[in-house]
């Protein structure tokens, strides 16, 4: 038995590869996010004393300020240097060679900008009701400091920013576990060792090897998973017990100087941990215990997010573990060396797609999942990730219309009603195109007509000009007072029609536009088609007596059909997106009944700002596509015949 | 040994020198103008290289087409790309604002002086939530445009102008009193004004459905339909064709019409009237302002502010005044001999008595598409202001909810 | 029989004429506008009650008075004759490097049989399936900040390119499909390279179908505004079309000068069309009823 085949039948490779997998997968979440939590953490610490030097500054005379935040920078050595700004002030700092009060300078710009963002800030979150702006502002200097910026009041009032530089590196942190990779090792050999035992019966669906194999990849997993849980819950605790510690022990120094009460009740709020948006996190008490219900709750909200990621890692893993005992993976493998020749040839065009069409549409569909907006296209990715909530909003909206005394009124806004609009859109603007197309064709095609060819040259002239131009044109065509369309109803003593105020007329316009851009290729796709019936089947067909309808009926439709499906699958395609005639056109008058798909996804992205909403409405834009396209081809086999 | 610091700050001094002398700023300023507008510009931006070729500046201008100004400079500043100064209305500045990454605030580098300079509710515009964003360049505003061989003394008031528009309406032979696109809500803005009616208030809160404006919706109702001195199906196109054909008397419109009046008409151009109906209120047409405003993503910001500062000044005002034919904001330039002259600058100029700056916030873009909507049904008799107001409220304030979630 | 013959023809020449017509209505019209010496949208002013000639003068794309003053303007107001120069290369590049993507596909999707085959070929109908306007911030990514391609013919080529392959490449396949094999099998055995058989016999006897394909990656390069104007960050680098949407757009809009720009937009495209025309059928469909 030679290696490969050795290989084949064995699981090694199988579990081996897909544990690797999850393991580095999982690993590198893992050290993503205990890094992420140590970073928070010193955030926090920084922010703990920043809000609490805040506290004891407020709404003091000015005098008295500079002395206490001297007097304060004094006692703690990780606190680097705190500044007060008000207006174009700096009122007070800590370091001498500011020699505050004075004007800020002309490089201090930054500090009078960031003055007015978090003024700004507080007075949007007041103003509007929601919170929504963050009213501290933290950065962190490639040295190791942390610098924290929060409100500074004077009389109740916004009055300027404090900003604290804070040494984090010199702190003592909470004792940070060792990032061990031995851990993931043993369990990686563990799998290797329990592949090499499993034998894999090729010719079975089942035999228990396969199960077996399967059932070690998703203990090693697990296992391993949450082992790493547990180390990142224990994080948590230490955490919050070293922030307790420090604000117990600062809080208490403040007390004795009589800057701020250190309040002994359990009950009340602690305003020195705070989120960016100055709310309590209310893991602390004001008193300095840690409540452990809300560090649990914490955990669970935290845990649970990464718990959904790691189930995913955990699912690629095991489509790589069945790809492998089921043999995909030999075959791809071997299909890629065996048919190298034919890939280099689709190489070039594939990668061009893959960067530039598939990478935007990626960027699209992970858009889709968050709340991304204008107001908060700033934040991070995480905070914006809000999972499937866009596509319940589009999907879950069934308040199609409603009824009055009236009679019904129907809901433009609603997606299924853009989607009926659509689907009516797409079908009579293919079945125009097609009908058009084939009527000409067919007169084009009438043997010993002549000036075929002008009229050709002339019917396809509307395929040349740029459909943009099309689209003005036609608008213009279409105005009730000069547009030339209301101007032949005139004439013959017709009323003219306000085209863009009726939910059917202004569809018209829209089909009218489309129809007139769209039969030129039709006509030519059928009229090639044509010519390329051979004459003598006609013949022969005529010898046995077939009349015309019989012989369109039986000749000349099931030969159009090959070339006919591919056309329409792409010009439905082309007809379902068509951006730029119901955009220039109708503008989806009136109040947006006569809106397609696509440029109501344009109008929530340009005229709402609801980014990631119009990416999802994109999204399932695209999935209905990608159902009809692939019933289409299921049904025609149009991949094989074009 | 003393010497060697002074050395070495002297070869310090002059690596500078060369430094700064080899790398000639160059200062790269968007805009959308073309034609007469494009020419006096880029005179002025040449200007500014004369008067500062002592540091070898360079300015390079960059026209955008209107359609593709917006997309280009939200795909490219928030990502460290784009020009130092870019210019553009103020209906687009609270959207950038808000997104962040985009417009430099130039609060800190603005003097007393430069504030002082500009006409009255300049600054306003390119003011979001108390801070300074841009310096304002020119504006453009609605007057009342008549034909003069027609009227012969503007009205002065709506019961003048009633009266004066019911002698020049014959509906049967398509001739108007007055023509504007009142089912339009930027036009019909100037009326609700002069009722004080407002979009938002000065929280941010949507008031659109407010009694003042449901007022200045049924005061348009009444010349339409009551004293029937407005026609039908009013557009842009419309106007422009009546007033040139010589059937509507009078106009609403902006200096952006000026160009497109048939050299066969004799037109003047007076203030907005007063509205009896609204306790003699005149009307208060919204202005849009366009602002020079700084790059978030510009490395040499306070240069970008010095030529914007340059642009607001009075030396360019005039060129791009009397060349350019804009409404400058640097008030100074009113007072010369050539502007105040022309009739149309003047009128403009004059309209601002009774103006106000469209507001800047984002969400406004949220309110053309359903206020023309509710326009559109009271117009043709589908909804009751109340109602219809009501409606595009509902609708405008849904979307403003799904912008400003909460954290 | 003769007779019948003739008879049917003149009905249909006049249904022809009719929807030729109709057809071509509305590129008189622009043309009309942009000999019309002016801006705005209506071409003639009627009278106060319009009798049934004045208002068929009214239709009729005729302006009032001829003018090519729409044209001088337009080409000297801006730089138009640079910027179509700017098209043509960008188009000229784009359809080289569009027809030489699509016809190695293409070829590859006619001639081998490998795994991976079907989802490929409809992976290429479904890139027509997303919706493009989301997509510009994500191009911006890449050309501009990822590529440094930015205001560059390049980075314009690069995108055309690969947004008109799926078509090209649907077209082509279609059209190799019906080149016999054996003509290919035979050179195989004479020992000649797949490469020499790819180049010397089937691009040669593909010829209308590439004439398509290319046809279509030029008017694909043509048209296009937005990509143009987002990128490019001189005025000497714009194409066309940037050009055109200077006169709509705004507060105000100069139809005349729009539409003569139109015109000018869209000579090469339409000479081209013409030119290719006894490609366009033949190309697009001949053979695949076999």
């Amino acid at each position: 038995m030679n290696l490969a085949e050795h290989l084949k039948r064995s699981a090694v490779l199988g579990i081996g590869i897909s544990v690797l997998l999850t393991l580095v997968l999982s690993t590198w979440m893992f050290h993503a996010e205990e890094s992420d939590l140590r970073l928070q953490h010193k955030q926090r610490l920084a922010l703990l004393h920043t809000n609490g030097l805040a506290l004891a500054v407020a709404n003091i005379s000015v005098e008295e300020t500079g002395k206490r935040v001297r007097d304060i920078q004094k006692l703690d050595p990780r606190i680097e240097s705190a500044i007060i700004v008000v207006g174009m002030q700096l009122v007070a700092s800590t370091r001498d060679e500011d020699a505050a009060p004075r004007q800020l300078k002309r490089e201090e710009k930054p500090l009078f900008d960031l003055s007015n963002l978090i003024r700004t800030a507080g007075e949007t979150n007041r103003g509007e009701e929601v919170v929504r702006k963050k009213t501290i502002q933290i950065d962190e200097k490639p040295s190791g400091h942390i610098v924290v910026t929060v409100p500074y009041l004077s009389d109740g009032q916004f009055a300027g920013i404090l900003q604290m530089k804070f040494n984090t590196e010199a702190a003592e942190m909470f004792s940070p576990l060792p990032d061990s990779y031995s851990l993931p090792l043993l369990f990686l050999l563990a799998a290797l060792l329990a592949g090499s035992l499993l034998r894999m019966n090729t010719d079975r669906k089942v035999d228990v090897a396969k199960l077996l194999a399967l059932g070690v990849f998703l203990a090693i997993a697990l296992s391993y998973q949450q082992q790493r849980l547990n180390r990142i819950e224990q994080m948590m605790a230490q955490a919050n017990q070293s922030i307790a510690a420090n604000y117990l022990a600062t809080a208490e120094q403040y007390d004795r100087l009589g800057y701020l009460a250190l309040p002994r009740d359990s009950s009340a709020v602690n305003l020195w941990d705070t989120d960016h948006y100055q709310r309590p996190l209310g893991l602390i008490a004001a008193s300095g215990n840690v409540s452990a219900k809300a560090q649990a709750a914490y955990f669970d909200k935290r845990g649970g997010f990464l718990k959904r990621i790691l189930a995913s890692f955990d699912l690629l893993g095991l489509g790589v573990l069945l790809m492998f005992i089921y043999g995909y993976a030999a075959r791809t493998f071997s299909a890629l060396k065996e048919h190298a020749d034919a890939y280099t040839y689709v190489a070039p065009a594939m990668i061009g797609m893959l960067v530039l069409v598939f990478f935007p549409f990626l960027y699209g569909i992970t858009l889709s999942f968050t709340d991304t907006t204008l107001f908060n296209e700033s934040l991070p990715f995480q905070d914006r990730l809000i999972g499937w909530d866009n596509f319940k909003a589009i999907l879950g909206d069934f308040n199609l219309y409603e009824r009055t005394a009236n009679g019904i009124i129907w809901n433009y806004q609603n997606f299924y009603w853009t989607l009926l609009v659509t689907v009516i859109w797409t079908v009579s603007n293919v079945t125009i195109g097609v009908t058009v197309g084939f009527f000409l064709a067919m007169a084009l095609n009438t043997e010993g007509l002549r000036g075929k060819a002008i009229y050709r040259v002339l019917l396809i002239l509307p395929w040349a000009i740029p459909n943009y131009i099309t689209a003005l044109v036609w608008r213009g065509m279409f105005h009730p007072q000069f547009g030339v369309i209301n101007q032949v109803l005139q004439m013959f003593g017709m009323q003219p029609v306000a085209w863009f105020d009726g939910v059917f007329s202004s569809f018209m316009t829209g089909l009218a536009t489309n129809g007139w851009l769209s039969f030129p290729f039709m006509m030519v796709v059928i009229l090639g088609a044509l010519q390329s019936i051979p004459k003598e089947m006609y013949e022969a067909a005529e010898v046995e007596g077939a009349d015309r309808w019989q012989r369109l009926r039986y000749i000349t439709l099931p030969l159009l059909k090959p070339t006919l499906i591919p056309a329409i699958v792409l010009s439905v395609v082309w007809t379902f997106n068509m951006f730029n005639i119901i955009f220039l056109v109708s503008g989806g008058e009136p109040g947006g009944a006569n809106e397609i798909l696509i440029t109501k996804a344009y109008k929530i992205a340009f005229e709402n700002y609801q980014y990631a909403y119009a990416a999802a409405y994109s999204t399932v834009i695209f999935m209905i596509l990608l159902v009809y396209g692939t019933f289409q081809t299921r049904v025609t086999k149009a991949t094989e015949s074009f | 040994m003393k010497r060697l610091p002074m050395i070495f700050a002297f070869v310090s001094l002059l690596i500078a020198g060369i430094f700064s002398a080899a790398q000639a700023a160059e200062l790269i300023v968007w805009h959308a103008y073309r034609g007469a507008e494009k020419t006096a510009f880029e005179k002025v931006a040449q200007l500014y290289e004369t008067k500062n070729a002592s540091k070898g500046i360079k300015v390079t201008t960059l026209a955008i087409p209107y359609d593709a100004y917006a997309d280009k400079i939200s795909a490219s500043v928030p990502r460290g790309k784009g020009p130092d100064v870019f210019i553009y209305a103020q209906d687009r500045l609270g959207g950038w604002i808000e997104s962040g990454k985009t417009v430099e605030p130039i609060g800190f580098f603005m003097d007393d002086a430069t504030r002082a300079q500009f006409l009255p509710g300049m600054l306003d515009a390119m003011t979001y939530k108390g801070t300074v964003y841009g310096l304002p360049l020119n504006y453009k505003s609605l007057t009342l445009i008549y034909n003069k061989a027609l009227v012969k003394s503007p009205p002065k008031t709506s019961a003048e102008l009633v009266k004066l528009a019911k002698s020049l309406t014959n509906a049967e032979s398509g001739r108007y009193g007055l023509v504007y696109w009142y089912t339009n809500f930027y036009f019909h803005a100037a009326l609700m004004n002069a009722f004080g009616g407002r979009v938002f208030d000065k929280d941010g809160k949507l008031v659109l459905d407010s009694p003042e404006t449901v007022a200045s919706i049924k005061q348009m109702m009444k010349w339409y339909k009551q004293d029937g001195i407005l026609p039908t199906e009013p557009s842009e196109a419309l106007v422009s064709s009546m007033f040139n054909e010589g059937k509507a008397a009078m106009v609403l419109n902006g200096p952006w019409f000026i160009g497109e009046i048939s050299p066969s008409v004799d037109f003047g151009l007076a203030l907005l009237p007063v509205i009896d109906e609204a306790g003699k209120k005149p009307m208060r047409p919204w202005l849009t302002i366009e602002g020079a405003y700084v790059s978030a993503s510009s490395k040499q910001k306070e240069l970008a502010y010095d030529f914007a500062k340059f642009l607001a000044s009075e030396e360019a005002g005039l060129i791009l005044a009397l060349e350019g034919r804009q409404l400058h904001t640097n008030s100074a330039i009113y007072k010369d001999k050539r502007v105040s002259g022309d009739v149309v600058l003047n009128a403009f100029h004059n309209q601002l008595s009774s103006a106000e700056a469209m507001p800047n916030r984002a969400e406004m873009t949220m309110m053309w598409s359903p206020a023309t909507t509710a326009m559109n049904k009271v117009v043709k008799g589908n909804a009751t202001p109340e109602a219809a107001l009501k409606e595009a409220s509902v609708a405008i304030q849904e979307s403003i909810n799904a912008l400003r979630k909460g954290r | 029989m003769a007779d019948i013959k003739t008879k049917n023809h003149v009905w249909l020449h006049v249904a022809l004429i009719s929807f030729t017509v109709l057809a071509i209505y509305p590129v008189l019209w622009v043309l009309a506008l942009s000999f019309s010496g002016q801006q705005s949208v209506g071409l003639i002013d009627l009278p106060k009650d319009p009798s049934f000639l004045e208002r068929f003068r009214g239709i009729l794309p005729m302006p009032a008075h001829w003018s090519i003053k729409n044209f001088t303007e337009v080409w000297t107001d801006q730089d138009f004759g640079r910027w179509m120069w700017n098209s043509v290369v960008v188009s000229l590049m784009t359809t080289a490097l569009g027809v030489f993507l699509a016809c190695t596909a293409a070829y590859a999707f006619s001639r081998f049989r490998f795994p991976g085959r079907n989802t490929g070929m409809l992976m290429f109908l479904i890139s027509q399936m997303f919706p493009g306007t989301l997509m510009l911030i994500p191009l911006f990514i890449i050309i501009v900040k990822w590529l440094e391609l930015g205001n560059t013919y390049v980075g314009l080529v690069i995108v055309y390119a690969t947004t008109a392959i799926p078509f090209c490449v649907w077209m082509l396949k279609g059209y190799f499909d019906t080149i016999p094999y054996d003509i290919e099998e035979s050179a195989l055995i004479d020992g000649a390279s797949r490469l020499t058989i790819f180049w010397r016999i089937i691009l040669p006897l593909a010829k209308p179908a590439i004439a398509i394909t290319a046809l279509f990656s030029f008017m694909t390069a043509w048209n296009e505004f937005i990509l143009a104007s987002i990128f490019m960050e001189s005025e000497l680098n714009y194409t066309a079309p940037v050009g055109l949407r200077f006169f709509v757009g705004g507060f105000s809009s100069q139809w005349g000068y729009f539409a003569a720009g139109s015109v000018i937009v869209s000579l090469p495209v339409v000479a081209l069309f013409l030119q290719l025309q006894k490609y366009l059928i033949s190309g697009l469909t001949a053979g695949s009823v076999k």
